[in-house]
């Protein structure tokens, strides 16, 4: 937080030095007639393409506020904002609830205060706005599959529709998977497909998904839809706005939203010891206007709009999460296992991408057995059997350890990672052997 | 802009739109025309060259931090390169003094040299105005933009133009008064081709420098300091071609724009009187990796310009014609050839077309900005690269142009050429409509 009244005499005298550039085009003026504008600190991860737009429009509509930027990953943002005093923060603005509901336990936010007609509380059973009015979405991103129809249609599939189409054996090495322990929307990713097919059907629906990725990515979606528009995979595992902004942008692709989806919502709250609370509330205020709603559907943004009436300015084939929802495609519940995701990014990470090579192997060697009329059953039961029980994956005590895995962290594997990595070495060693004994 | 100047504006994008008329998917296409890489790249280099991309997009984070990306200020303007690069293309001047410059900054110096001859550094404020600073430390101050109207000038057929001209007001100065200050706008300058530029042969410089040319043309070399080789070299990159390559153009920057020290620039950019800024944390001794430095360097290197576009357009082709007839490619090379490029291969013996012959030129008092930067007088720029220009408004959604934006589109651009390029101006103005729409025409096929 800047806090500069020292300056302030400096900024109100006049400039008497003129340059030689200045009196040769034009001379320097005076700053006496210029109010100081009153700095709205901003903590957030979102990219320069979001937030210059916002910037300027934001200035344009209120020149007494001046954003001043400061720029973390949200596994960085945490301790930034638990400092004395929140270090000067005024908004936090992230798509990260982990951080915004962690955050809002510790007392860390006032409440919004702000408006909300036209914003809906709920998209299907995720929660927009925070049951305590301490936080709010300010837009979405939507799960799916960017894809390459030419690439598709040579495989002979259809278009994916939802996860399980991902399993089929044609895709073998043509999928692009985010390692949900590196990039931070992927967790939500995998928890979507548990709570989608439950614990059990969900693990085995991710290892072969897996077993068919033929590029693993700690880099997001960009990586994703780059290697999607390369020709180089048939579809990508990813979050819309990358692929669709890319697409919008002319990259031959599509984005399919899967019919059990989800959505990751960017959040907005006023820190509670906000230097400028007024100037924190404008500014949330303005990105939940219709015209801040605007700028997310720019189209090198392309998010999803919070407020329901932007979409009726949209061209017809702007994906509608209202409309959607309304058909059931967003019944996926974030608050319900928000707590188990640090958990189950490092489960998937130790048994599903660890030695991918080895699991990609096995999976080929399942489905041609499958297709040579061999009893695949045993050694496929076990390749995609859940890691740990339900009942484990639940206990607190577990989860807690870790809990701050996530958006960006990058620790080294602790003891238990290594019983996990241990204990799927065995298995895959299992399975190759049963898949021997069966002449696959 | 006064009514005749939107009026003028809404016809020629009119009149051009009737003669180059984009189809929906090849304008989308034509989006990303400033990212694409060189064709050839292998996996590997595939593989850097994207992250020298993300590097690129990557906004920096103020330390101490856990994130990699950590250094930002303790001074800077903005928190990523593409903040004044957006995709890869031109940056814009601000509308009126209210607004920020958000891909634009302004570069200060006091009267004199340095050391080596470069420009010699203001004693509060340094060598740029750095509008913000990281938490606890102000930021120098503002640069407030006002446009000034200029009488409007009739061209040949009755058409009238009004060009504007920048005046900076220095607001919320933070470190005492500018006292002394030579001071030049720049917008930030697309940033595709440069490794293509970089293997043009220093010898080729030297020929086009030396070369007679009509008109009172003539063209010089830049001599700047090499901080790698601790010498002088030729200058080729920059608005006045202060730099000698591109890798000290990135580093530059990096210290410049965002604060972020490196192996060519180790000490922030801090002046004596700036406390606050000396005693700011650091990330590290650099604080940009060398690593990080060599992938930007790479994505930057081979990033390919774009491909021209409706060559076949008879109106197109007249003006190419007339482009070469009324002097501008004595400046505006259409055409150079690279040579070796042990460093980046993708980029070697290449014949290609920047429209530019890399020299510096007098261009006259119009558009002079008085602040010598080594042998670049106060009214010599480089002539900038044409190529890719004409997908200014597409990309970067604006049209304005010239090192401070002040021209609102290429007529404009063209109309504030003088000095070395007064005589191809001179025809200009005096040729038919039809022909000026037909060079426009020209400038909008690059």
């Amino acid at each position: 937080m800047n806090d500069k009244p020292s300056f302030s005499a400096i900024r109100r005298r006049l400039l008497l030095g003129l340059g030689a550039g200045g009196l040769m085009s034009t001379p320097l003026r005076a700053a006496e007639t210029r109010s100081v504008r009153q700095p709205v600190v901003v903590l957030t991860s979102y990219n320069d393409e979001v937030f210059s737009r916002f910037e300027a429009a934001f200035e344009k509509a209120h020149p007494q506020y001046k954003l001043q930027l400061v720029w973390r990953m949200p596994h960085d943002a945490l301790p930034y904002l638990r400092q004395p005093r929140q270090a000067g923060v005024d908004v936090y603005w992230s798509a990260s609830p982990r951080n915004f509901a962690a955050l809002a336990r510790e007392g860390a936010w006032q409440p919004l205060g702000i408006a909300r007609d036209g914003l809906p509380e709920r998209i299907g059973k995720a929660r927009l706005a925070d049951a305590e009015g301490f936080y709010t979405a300010t837009e979405m991103a939507g799960y799916g599959f960017i894809f390459n129809p030419e690439a598709v249609a040579r495989l002979k599939l259809a278009a994916p529709a939802d996860w399980q189409d991902l399993t089929a054996p044609a895709y073998a090495g043509q999928l692009v998977l985010p390692n949900p322990a590196r990039v931070g929307f992927a967790p939500v990713m995998v928890d979507i497909v548990l709570q989608a097919y439950g614990w059990e059907k969900g693990w085995a629906t991710w290892s072969a998904i897996a077993g068919n990725a033929g590029s693993l990515t700690d880099r997001g979606s960009t990586f994703v839809t780059d290697e999607v528009a390369s020709g180089r995979r048939a579809v990508g595992l990813s979050i819309d706005f990358f692929a669709v902004s890319a697409i919008a942008n002319g990259a031959p692709l599509r984005f399919a939203y899967p019919a059990h989806g989800g959505i990751n919502p960017a959040h907005i709250a006023l820190a509670r010891n906000a230097p400028n609370p007024d100037g924190a509330r404008a500014f949330a205020s303005f990105v939940l206007s219709a015209e801040g709603q605007r700028i997310v559907t720019h189209r090198d943004i392309h998010k999803l709009p919070v407020r329901p009436e932007v979409y009726r300015e949209l061209p017809a084939d702007y994906f509608n999460p209202f409309r959607a929802a309304e058909q059931g495609a967003f019944d996926y519940d974030g608050d319900a296992d928000r707590n188990r995701l640090g958990l189950i990014s490092a489960l998937f990470e130790q048994t599903l991408i660890r030695e991918h090579g080895e699991l990609a192997a096995l999976w080929q060697r399942i489905h041609r057995a499958a297709a040579a009329g061999h009893d695949i059953r045993a050694a496929r039961q076990l390749l995609e059997s859940p890691p740990i029980s339900l009942a484990e994956a639940s206990q607190p005590a577990l989860q807690q350890v870790f809990r701050n895995r996530l958006e960006g962290a990058n620790p080294d594997a602790n003891d238990q990672e290594l019983r996990w990595q241990e204990a799927s070495r065995s298995r895959r060693a299992a399975v190759a052997s049963l898949l021997t004994g069966q002449g696959a | 802009m006064s009514m005749a100047g939107r009026t003028l504006a809404l016809i020629l994008l009119l009149g051009l739109q009737a003669v180059m008329p984009l189809r929906a998917a090849e304008e989308t296409m034509l989006r990303e025309a400033y990212t694409q890489p060189l064709p050839g790249l292998s996996e590997a280099e595939r593989e850097r060259f994207f992250r020298g991309r993300s590097l690129f997009r990557q906004s920096w984070v103020v330390a101490p931090a856990e994130d990699r990306a950590a250094g930002l200020g303790p001074l800077y303007n903005r928190l990523a390169c593409i903040s004044c690069h957006q995709k890869n293309g031109r940056g814009r001047s601000p509308d009126g003094p209210e607004e920020r410059m958000q891909s634009m900054l302004v570069r200060l110096s006091v009267p004199g040299q340095d050391a080596h001859g470069g420009p010699k550094p203001h004693p509060a404020y340094g060598g740029q105005l750095n509008e913000e600073g990281i938490p606890g430390i102000p930021g120098e101050g503002r640069a407030a933009l006002h446009w000034v109207e200029l009488p409007a000038e009739r061209l040949t057929g009755g058409e009238t133009v009004a060009l504007r001209r920048p005046r900076i007001e220095f607001v919320e100065l933070a470190y005492g008064p500018l006292t002394g200050a030579l001071h030049s706008l720049r917008i930030g300058q697309p940033v595709y081709g440069l490794g293509l530029l970089e293997a043009v042969p220093e010898k080729t410089l030297r020929a086009m420098a030396a070369e007679a040319k009509p008109d009172g043309v003539r063209g010089r070399l830049n001599q700047v300091t090499d901080v790698a080789a601790q010498r002088m070299m030729t200058g080729r990159f920059g608005f006045k071609a202060n730099a000698p390559n591109l890798r000290q153009q990135i580093a530059g920057a990096f210290v410049g724009d965002l604060g972020i020290t490196s192996v060519l620039f180790p000490d922030e950019n801090c002046m004596p009187a700036q406390k606050g800024c000396q005693q700011a944390p650091s990330a590290g001794h650099p604080e940009l990796a060398v690593a990080d430095l060599d992938a930007i360097e790479f994505y930057l290197a081979n990033l390919a310009a774009p491909v021209r576009r409706n060559t076949d357009d008879p109106q197109v082709q007249h003006g190419e014609r007339m482009f070469a007839r009324i002097g501008c490619t004595a400046c505006h090379r259409p055409e150079l050839q690279t040579g070796p490029s042990p460093r980046f291969s993708l980029t070697a013996q290449q014949r290609i077309a920047p429209y530019s012959d890399l020299l510096l030129h007098d261009m006259g008092r119009g558009l002079a900005d008085g602040r010598p930067d080594y042998r670049a007088s106060g009214r010599q720029w480089r002539t900038p690269p044409l190529w890719g220009i004409g997908l200014v408004p597409l990309i970067n959604e604006h049209s304005q142009y010239l090192h401070d934006g002040r021209a609102r589109n290429l007529q404009e651009a063209i109309l504030w050429h003088g000095g070395e390029a007064s005589a191809a101006r001179r025809r200009y103005t005096a040729s038919s409509e039809p022909e000026r729409r037909a060079l426009l025409a020209f400038l909008h096929s690059l």
